[in-house]
């Protein structure tokens, strides 16, 4: 029957199915890998909850350098992301024209091809004596021992790359609705370009560079695939770790307590940095 | 074991690749649901009940279909010895290239075992190694019939006859074998590389590759030490580990690589590096390179591909003919050539020369080298100097693990 | 070219001592896919100091190009522009001491009304303790003192547009340039907003140029309109002589509402000459067109008288029927069909004394004063 008590209960029926997703996908494993995380055992005699808290020690004295190895990796990712991303962004949001959505599917282009095969392209374009260093070592510029593959800069990079449309798309969102006679409003109030940009089209963008970061740190974080194809012998990250743990050691519960461990530092980082940031100015903003 | 590309295409090379990465995310997260759902009480055990050949095999009937999953390029493109197994039986095969490594496979399949439901094969290729043992200690595959092995008992090679690993071959029959040894690229290394030494010789500082898997850089690291794998223990291994820290901490090793040491290799970003047999003489016969592999002074590492039945598979009957049918020296020796990897089959080498005998050309000159190749058929010498993987007692697998991976995975 | 009142320039441009915007030839042509598109195509104008100025003109017609010319947004493509004499070709907006006032207000999301209206003033270095100081008399000028740590989301459209008049305002720029401020508010906002801005023009008495499409906005607010049609000025003049003597079919047609009359010139006089138009239709205009020929008049509606009885003979007559008629309270329009044709619009005061002189198809005589004609120009 249709009535108002009908109609008020329909947008909680639409959200059910979010919540029956969320519960079965992300409640629920989160609290098994928990349970898992405080386990003993092996995985031909099963495993036991014991409460064992040991599977954290041996997560964070076994792995902490991984764990902030990769948390650091993750940052410069982000920031190499926000230094190329941002004024790529801003250039189709402001000089796109008429062309932008042609822009955007170039950018896009090379994430059609799997994230494996374009790491792997890089070793093919970075190879020590390849298209990209071989010239510059013939012309003497690099000297005949330097390489960017198998070290923490080609890791570095190869996050960067592949996250790169996770920092663009935001911002470009963002920059692109900002009122363009806002910022002629700046110029005309005695603002330069660059006051412009500084005082008015960076905090206005600021939410979409926000995006943008959470979306590049969080995943750079916990990638596993640029390690293990560009990294050398110092370069592994937790990913990989829990990736072996899981897969090659069985151990369930050190793989399970590694991932909590990761979450809390990620947790923690993004709210510190929304603290640092102050989200409240952001969401208001957003909310114009 | 990972089979080679035969076409050697770097890019397929990739291909083949790319897929294992993407596949384990959706299998961690799965199997992440999994576990959280068995998780309330505990994970109980995985193991199965231990089932005798006799009982397994009593009233089982050819089905006249099998669903064989094995390793990419590990057969040609025609699947040649499936259509001539088809020809001689009846049987058709469902063939699916679907283990790209041993980690990933025994994830996939093992839950699915715990609760003795259908994996999707009948037949599979298993490598040797720790999962190996796993899948033999949680008794999920099923005991051979050696009453329908006349072939293997026939033509099979001894000493891929009572394994170490698998005494008797009570489960598994070897599908290929392959040795790990040294590779390197004269185009860079101008002299003879003959010893372990080499490896961890200063001047190929940052220039040499190490395999990432745990069995494989632990053998290598056995035998720097003087120390024979199959009957090493605790104490071993930790000297061989502090050999392998030593010789990462010099600089010396550029990388730990799963597979991909070929390409590096080839363009010299390193010069000598940890490989599988098949993959350098494949990547000589089709890229025309001129890489060198040899069984260094110390030894080298022999593996096995096993073909093993799953104790869930719906055509147990037709899945132990096809592994009978693959030891007929002929159908062994097209298989051969075109994996080039070694044969457990030694009469494949007469069946491949005269196979060189009535080609010409190009093909003949191929399968005479194939045939003489000491990396498809060792010599006695070779074979004296290969030794298996580290066996390890269930218990035991964890702390080797970790203490090899803490190496490869710093 | 229309006719304007305004002098040439001199040919070197310089201006006279009192304009504070002079635009000397200035030209815009856009280039686009299609091609180029004139926006403006030689204008000349000189805007005093002080002066509440109107650019006028249907949208598309060249006003908010010319507007964003002076402010530095856009390069003539010829001509030049001087700002209190100099010439600004070439200098940017932020070195020009003018300040616009955004259709869309254009205020800063993310600062409050304060730092919004202090943007300026920041910018040119000017100390803290002064912006405090003259943010917050601007604030006061405009009423909202009371908001000044409010971002502009929380306020109304009408308090919106006074933070942008204030951020404009508070610079003292020697002129201020409008932009269709008041389009986005209704009415009676907007009607409350004409008078606030008559008012803070005369407080703070610096130049105003106002652009709009609204000819009573202009007419009500403007010392002098410049009405611009395709890119070029068809009039120039104060509110009265734009509105009583419309130089162009084009101004006549545009502000207010006109009556159209064309005839026939029976006889001339002196400057002046005698219109036939229908039968017993009679117009006596100032114009130059020769006898014989046809001629173009036009006479406000509330200027035309309605009666039953035949006029006197100095007056302008025509002879018609009421088609329509419409009682707003204060006056009442009527719509008369002359025999000459044209249909005629009257407005008629409903004075004390006034009755309701006509109703439908009741048959009338129009009269006027001669001097309330004007002929157009072919």
């Amino acid at each position: 029957m249709p009535g108002p008590s009908g109609t008020s209960r329909a947008p909680y029926l639409l959200v059910l199915p979010g919540w029956i997703w969320l519960a079965i996908f992300f409640v629920l494993p989160i609290c098994g890998m928990l349970s898992v995380s405080l386990m003993t055992g092996n995985v031909i005699d099963g495993f036991g909850f014991t409460g064992a808290v040991g599977n954290y020690a041996e997560a964070l004295g076994g792995y902490w350098e991984q764990i902030l190895r990769s948390l650091l990796y993750g940052l410069c990712a982000t920031v190499l992301c926000i230094a190329v991303g941002y004024p790529m962004a801003y250039w189709i949001a402001f000089r796109g024209g008429a062309h932008k959505a042609t822009y955007l599917l170039l950018l896009l282009l090379p994430f059609f091809v799997a994230q494996v095969l374009r790491a792997i392209s890089w070793k093919f374009i970075l190879a020590d004596n390849g298209v990209v260093l071989g010239p510059l070592k013939a012309l003497g510029i690099l000297g005949p021992d330097a390489h960017v593959l198998s070290t923490a800069t080609a890791v570095v990079c190869g996050l960067a790359y592949n996250f790169l449309p996770f920092m663009v798309l935001p911002i470009y969102a963002v920059l692109e609705r900002v009122d363009h006679s806002v910022v002629e409003a700046a110029r005309d109030l005695f603002a330069s370009r660059t006051q412009a940009f500084l005082r008015v089209v960076l905090p206005l963008s600021l939410p979409g560079v926000f995006a943008g970061v959470l979306m590049v740190f969080v995943p750079t974080s916990s990638d596993y695939v640029n390690a293990a194809v560009l990294g050398g012998t110092h370069n592994t990250m937790i990913g990989n770790v829990i990736r072996t743990q899981y897969l090659v050691n069985n151990a369930y519960p050190t793989a399970a307590a590694i991932t909590f461990v990761l979450m809390a530092a990620l947790l923690l980082g993004i709210f510190g940095y929304a603290r640092a940031l102050g989200t409240e100015q952001v969401m208001e903003v957003q909310a114009r | 074991m990972p089979p080679t590309p035969p076409t050697g295409a770097p890019l397929r090379r990739g291909l083949t690749r790319a897929r294992p990465a993407r596949r384990d995310v959706l299998r961690l997260a799965g199997a992440a649901a999994g576990l959280a759902l068995a998780a309330g009480c505990g994970i109980r055990g995985q193991k199965r009940p231990e089932v005798s050949a006799a009982e397994f095999w009593d009233g089982r009937r050819r089905t006249g279909r099998l669903r064989f999953a094995n390793w990419p390029l590990y057969m040609d493109e025609d699947r040649t010895q499936l259509a001539q197994f088809t020809d001689a039986t009846g049987v058709r095969v469902a063939y699916d290239e679907a283990i790209q490594d041993n980690p990933s496979w025994f994830g996939r399949i093992q839950p699915i075992l715990a609760n003795g439901g259908d994996i999707g094969c009948d037949l599979m290729v298993v490598t040797n190694g720790l999962e190996l043992g796993k899948l033999l200690a949680l008794n999920y595959l099923a005991p051979l019939d050696h009453a329908r092995l006349p072939n293997f008992a026939e033509h099979g090679a001894d000493l891929y006859k009572d394994t170490a690993y698998d005494p008797g071959n009570t489960y598994c029959v070897p599908y290929t074998s392959g040795l790990t040894g040294i590779a390197y690229n004269p185009e860079y290394v101008d002299r003879e590389i003959t010893s372990l030494d080499d490896l961890w010789d200063p001047a190929f500082k940052g220039r040499v590759g190490m395999m990432r898997d745990p069995q494989e850089i632990a053998n290598f690291g056995l035998l720097r030490t003087g120390a024979e794998p199959e009957k090493s223990g605790e104490r071993e291994w930790q000297a061989a580990a502090r050999a392998l820290r030593g010789q990462r901490e010099a600089g010396i090793v550029r990388a730990y690589y799963e597979q991909d040491y070929i390409q590096p290799l080839t363009n010299g970003d390193v010069w000598l590096t940890m490989a599988w047999s098949g993959d350098i003489f494949q990547q000589n016969a089709t890229e025309g390179t001129d890489l060198r592999f040899v069984v260094p002074e110390e030894g080298a590492t022999i593996w096995t591909d096993n073909m093993i039945i799953p104790f869930t598979s719906r055509s147990p009957v037709d899945a132990v003919m096809l592994m009978d049918f693959l030891y007929d020296p002929e159908v062994a020796a097209g298989l051969t050539e075109y994996i080039n990897y070694v044969t457990p089959v030694p009469e494949a080498k007469d069946r491949i020369l005269a196979h060189a005998e009535d080609a010409e050309g190009d093909d003949r000159a191929f399968l005479t080298e194939l045939a003489e190749s000491p990396l498809v058929f060792p010599t006695e010498d070779e074979y004296a100097r290969l030794h298996g993987y580290v066996p390890l007692e269930p218990g035991e697998d964890e702390g080797f693990t970790s203490l090899f991976l803490g190496i490869t995975q710093a | 070219m229309a006719t304007t009142t305004q002098r040439e320039p001199g040919s070197d441009g310089a201006a006279p001592a009192g304009a504070a915007i002079a635009l000397h030839g200035v030209s815009k042509t856009f280039r686009s896919g299609q091609g180029e598109v004139a926006a403006v195509r030689g204008i000349d104008l000189e805007i005093q100091r002080g002066e509440f100025f109107a650019l006028l003109g249907p949208s598309g017609c060249g006003k908010t190009t010319t507007m964003r010319m002076i402010a530095g947004f856009e390069e003539p493509t010829s001509g030049v522009v001087r700002l209190a004499g100099d010439d600004v070709t070439g200098v940017p907006p932020n070195r020009r001491d003018v300040t616009m006032v955004f259709q869309s207000y254009a205020l800063f999301p993310h600062m409050t009304v304060f730092d919004n209206v202090a943007f300026g003033l920041r910018r040119r270095r000017v100390p803290a303790a002064e912006v405090a100081e003259r943010v917050g008399a601007a604030l006061d000028l405009v009423e909202l003192a009371d908001r000044a740590g409010y971002r502009p989301a929380r306020l109304s459209g009408g308090q919106q547009q006074r933070v942008a008049l204030a951020r404009a305002v508070v610079n003292r720029p020697a002129a201020l340039l409008l932009d269709e401020p008041l389009g986005a508010l209704d009415l009676k906002l907007r009607q409350a907003m004409q008078i606030e801005l008559k008012r803070i023009q005369r407080e703070v008495g610096i130049t105003f140029v106002y652009v709009t499409h609204d000819q009573g906005e202009a007419l009500t607010m403007a010392d002098r309109i410049a009405v611009l049609n395709n890119g070029v000025v068809e009039q120039l003049g104060t509110p009265a002589e734009v509105y009583e003597r419309p130089a162009t079919r084009f101004v006549a047609g545009f502000i207010g509402t006109s009556n159209l009359i064309t005839g026939t010139v029976a006889r001339r006089d002196g400057e002046h000459a005698d219109v036939e138009v229908g039968a017993g239709g009679h117009v006596r205009v100032r114009t130059a067109t020769a006898q014989g020929e046809r001629v173009d008049l036009t006479v406000r509606p509330e200027k035309v008288r309605l009666g039953t009885a035949e006029p006197g003979p100095e007056l302008c007559r025509l002879r018609g029927t009421v088609e329509e008629v419409v009682y707003l309270g204060s006056a009442t329009h009527y719509t008369v069909a002359t025999r000459a044709g044209a249909a005629i619009v009257v407005f008629q005061q409903n004075a004390h004394d006034a009755q309701n002189l006509a109703e439908r198809g009741s048959d009338v005589w129009l009269s006027w004063q001669p001097r309330h004609t004007y002929a157009l120009p072919g």
